[in-house]
């Protein structure tokens, strides 16, 4: 009778073990599936409720995390406003110049995001729990006419990517995830490179294959470059801001040298986002 | 663990629970820059309660489910899960529980060990950039939150499956004799 018991045990185990192997081989690299589509179908109106409902909780515990982070944030911060006053003056006679050029080029952007994308905003109602995927669901899909490789945006810059869109909710793939690349560029420089992940730090984003002739300096801005080939196109539009320099390495003997760049967007904190939807990508 | 009707409801109802609530709750909220995990922390409460068999298949459940919420490769954190409901189902097999530290102990150490199982497994998917060092401190702080959410978790799923567990004596109160003819 225990004989039997532990060889039914052992049966089960192996079952479980040998059907998550081939759920892995099966599964793997093929996006989302109709399984995944419907239990995501099901369950995104009751994620949406229990948001909504421990949206309260989760702000008082996030406000105790943020006081003891803001204590030793203080002092950097006096010191960036010191630094932004200073800039603040400069960056006021550049933009009155900045207008004028505009209106001599003719060219009539009302800011970040480029004309022919319309913006859909979600909501971040579930994200990954480990550190090895950075990924968000939202509430918004394919019905708010969301789909694959829409670029992400939230109030500071860029977040990320749709990845996989069910009826009433999407999968955002952040540029913190280790499957995230993005054609990026240094202004005013305009070095182009691309945007790799740090995994395990969303604060800390590499800026790869830097021509390391060209000086890279501490608080540059970097945007997408949004290239276009005769075929071709990103899938970001370019001048989306992605965040600023914090480091630059040069290797003497290397003809690329890496560049940390801290994301505008706070990854970690995400809640409301905007989808571009639409554009011109073929 | 006695497997009534009544009390796979229930286990469901945690197993589903205990998912919306990670990705509701726990997965946005930081403390010291870390979100803290509750589901290795069910799965091996589950385990430390019914034993191996409900620990893997809780494990494969909750991790089957993660998956599919969260539109990632399916079996990733089902073999995970799995392996570490198992482990506290074997623990509690083998040894008893005499001290109340035990169940948070062990759900700290098995937490980093759910954890360094999710990065293995997404190292041999292959993982196309550099790792930061913080992955450590992220793991290592994963395994203290477990420990503090440990207890109360053990003690909440003790009190709502305590009709199906074999080992739990029902104390009751003696019963007063009733005299006759007084």
């Amino acid at each position: 009778m225990y004989r039997k018991q532990v060889r039914r045990r052992r049966a089960v185990l192996a079952l479980l073990i040998v059907g998550s192997f081939v759920l892995l081989t099966v599964t793997y690299g093929s996006g989302s599936n109709g399984l995944q589509r419907g239990v995501s179908t099901i369950f995104s109106p009751i994620q949406s409720v229990a948001d909504g409902a421990l949206k309260p909780a989760r702000d008082l515990v996030n406000w105790f995390d943020q006081t003891f982070d803001a204590r030793g944030r203080n002092s950097r911060l006096e010191d960036e406003l010191r630094k932004a006053r200073e800039d603040a003056v400069g960056a006021a006679a550049a933009l009155a110049e900045n207008a004028q050029l505009r209106k001599l080029l003719a060219l009539d952007r009302s800011g970040a995001i480029p004309s022919g994308y319309e913006p859909v905003t979600g909501r971040v109602i579930a994200r990954s729990p480990t550190v090895w995927f950075s990924d968000v669901t939202i509430d918004a899909g394919s019905g708010d006419g969301v789909s694959v490789d829409d670029p992400v945006v939230n109030g500071d810059g860029l977040v990320g990517t749709v990845t996989a869109v069910t009826g009433s909710s999407a999968q955002v793939t952040l540029i913190a995830d280790h499957s995230s690349a993005v054609s990026a560029k240094v202004v005013p420089l305009a070095v182009q490179g691309v945007i790799r992940p740090n995994v395990g730090d969303p604060g800390d984003l590499i800026l790869d294959f830097i021509d390391s002739t060209k000086h890279v300096h501490k608080g540059q801005a970097v945007v997408t470059a949004g290239w276009r080939s005769q075929e071709i196109e990103s899938r970001f539009p370019p001048n989306i801001p992605i965040g600023e320099v914090t480091r630059a390495s040069i290797v003497e003997q290397e003809a690329s040298q890496q560049v940390h760049v801290r994301p505008y967007a706070d990854l970690r904190d995400l809640d409301l986002v905007q989808i571009l939807t639409g554009g011109s990508r073929g | 663990m006695i497997l009534t009707p009544k009390i796979l409801a229930r286990l469901v109802a945690i197993v589903v629970l205990g998912v919306l609530l990670q990705l509701s709750f726990f997965s946005q909220v930081a403390i010291f820059h870390v979100s803290p995990d509750l589901l290795p922390v069910l799965v091996i409460s589950l385990g430390l309660l019914g034993g191996t068999m409900t620990g893997a298949v809780t494990g494969f459940s909750v991790g089957f489910l993660l998956d599919c919420l969260l539109v990632e490769p399916l079996g990733g954190a089902s073999l995970v899960l799995l392996a570490t409901g198992y482990l506290a189902g074997l623990f509690r097999e083998r040894f008893e529980i005499h001290s109340p530290l035990v169940p948070p102990l062990l759900c700290m150490g098995l937490t980093i060990f759910a954890e360094v199982g999710f990065g293995a497994v997404e190292l041999m998917l292959g993982v196309d950039a550099s790792v930061s060092g913080l992955v450590v401190r992220d793991i290592l702080l994963k395994g203290v939150l477990a420990f503090v959410l440990g207890w109360p978790i053990y003690l909440g799923l003790k009190r709502a499956l305590r009709p199906a567990l074999v080992d739990e004596h029902v104390v009751r109160r003696p019963r007063r004799p009733t005299v006759l003819g007084a």
